[in-house]
């Protein structure tokens, strides 16, 4: 998952019920069809997607290429028109996203009063964990 | 640690006390005077900051309640090692273990609050990591820290005008962790326990590449916490300059104005009132600022 663009994640942090959230709907759908087949077009997926509702090929085109800025799908450009990759395998995304939920787990919930061990998004810089290290290996 | 933490959450209840006191007591002096200009802007600054605290004690309640409820809709029976360690630590009738990978721990509910802990976390640590993590939760139990926690963010925001009220807030939250982390290492008798549980659990360092932690200023609190286990130093609480300069003047502000609305005084002039309500308003644009700031971050 190296590479995504911070603006993921910090749309993932503004997430509130997960996937679902991180994801909107239609994204989510292009997705799905995008990880089935391997690579896509926009005409592709128009086809995939209108066989069960009435899209536009222009809103289609609009969720590619913010799935693109988003980092979660690759282009190059064959002949006249993008063909569309998915940048991690479905696996990978999900490993990464319910590992970023466990972080923001109230974050997720927002204002929880809890008194947690860890806070989910506390930040450790490199001195300080290495630190901890030593002294968990107990030469501090 | 647990007196600087007892010390802590006293100075910050006193000073919210205190200053809520003075701002009720001009608030009801205003009341009758409503259609003039200087009652009219204090009256409204005051109702901003009800408006806060409520909305923050609504908004913690609710957002807790949530939690829970997701969270205990997934509770299972205790595995052998959880129980045996909390039973060890006197927990045992206080903790639900919940069925999720996330490796997660926390002291929950306001009158008798009880420990959850997850799935996930008991899978990734080792018995004497547990009873670390288990015995740093206990502290927050035994202190009733969600009732505590509620409370501190409550008069925070509602004394949105007092910036240094929300300092000590974030300066409790600090001296909380630390005193509950050497409550663990006091308990075990040995840091290493603690140490390699925060280790397991803190986020990988390639989600710090990765962007996924917010850059802030100063120390973060698992950095604080961490330097106290390696070096053990005091731990001072810092109010900015300006915040203790603001909180000051708005409730000397505050003082002369409820002087000035006094039965037995009479009527402030409006030329001498103008002052102090708009040192009040001045104080009232950082910390509605820092609210703002506050709900936006969790």
């Amino acid at each position: 998952m190296r590479g995504m663009p911070p603006a993921d994640i910090g749309k993932l942090k503004r997430m509130r019920r997960g996937e679902d959230k991180f994801l909107g709907s239609l994204e989510a759908q292009v997705m799905d069809r995008v990880w089935s087949r391997g690579s896509a077009t926009v005409r592709e997926i128009v086809d995939d997607l209108t066989r069960t509702r009435q899209l536009a090929y222009t809103t289609v085109m609009t969720i590619m290429t913010r799935l693109h800025e988003k980092g979660l799908l690759r282009r190059a450009r064959e002949g006249k028109t993008y063909v569309y990759r998915p940048a991690y395998s479905r696996q990978e995304f999900r490993a990464q996203l319910s590992r970023d939920i466990v972080r923001g787990l109230v974050a997720e919930f927002g204002d929880v009063a809890l008194a947690q061990f860890l806070a989910a998004l506390d930040r450790v810089d490199d001195r300080h964990r290495k630190s901890l290290e030593r002294l968990a290996r107990g030469d501090r | 640690m647990t007196r600087a933490a007892d010390r802590a959450f006293t100075a910050l209840i006193g000073i919210a006390l205190l200053s809520s006191v003075i701002l009720v007591a001009l608030f009801l002096s205003l009341l009758s005077h409503l259609g003039e200009p200087v009652p009219a802007l204090v009256l409204a600054l005051a109702s901003i900051g009800i408006v806060l605290g409520l909305a923050s004690l609504a908004r913690q309640l609710a957002d807790t309640l949530a939690l829970i409820r997701r969270l205990l809709r997934a509770r299972v029976a205790m595995s052998g090692a959880l129980a045996t360690e909390a039973a060890a630590l006197g927990l045992g009738d206080r903790i639900d273990l919940v069925a999720d990978d996330r490796p997660f721990a926390f002291a929950y509910w306001f009158a008798r609050p009880r420990v959850c802990v997850s799935t996930g976390l008991v899978s990734r640590l080792e018995p004497d990591e547990l009873r670390a993590v288990l015995a740093h939760e206990l502290w927050h139990v035994e202190r009733r820290d969600p009732l505590r926690i509620v409370v501190a963010r409550y008069f925070a925001a509602g004394l949105y005008v007092i910036p240094i009220v929300d300092d000590l807030v974030a300066h409790y939250d600090l001296v909380k962790e630390v005193a509950a982390d050497e409550h663990a290492v006091s308990a075990l008798g040995d840091v290493r326990p603690l140490a390699r549980a925060l280790y397991r659990l803190m986020p990988h360092a390639e989600e710090m590449d990765m962007g996924l932690l917010t850059p802030v200023g100063g120390l973060s609190v698992t950095e604080a916490r961490i330097e106290q286990l390696v070096e053990h130093q005091p731990i001072v609480a810092r109010l900015p300059r300006l915040h203790v300069a603001l909180s000051v003047a708005t409730l000397g502000a505050a003082l002369v104005l409820l002087a000035g609305h006094t039965p037995l005084a009479g009527r402030l002039d409006i030329l001498l009132a103008w002052p102090p309500a708009a040192l009040i308003a001045l104080a009232a644009v950082p910390g509605v600022a820092q609210q703002l700031r506050t709900v936006a971050h969790r």
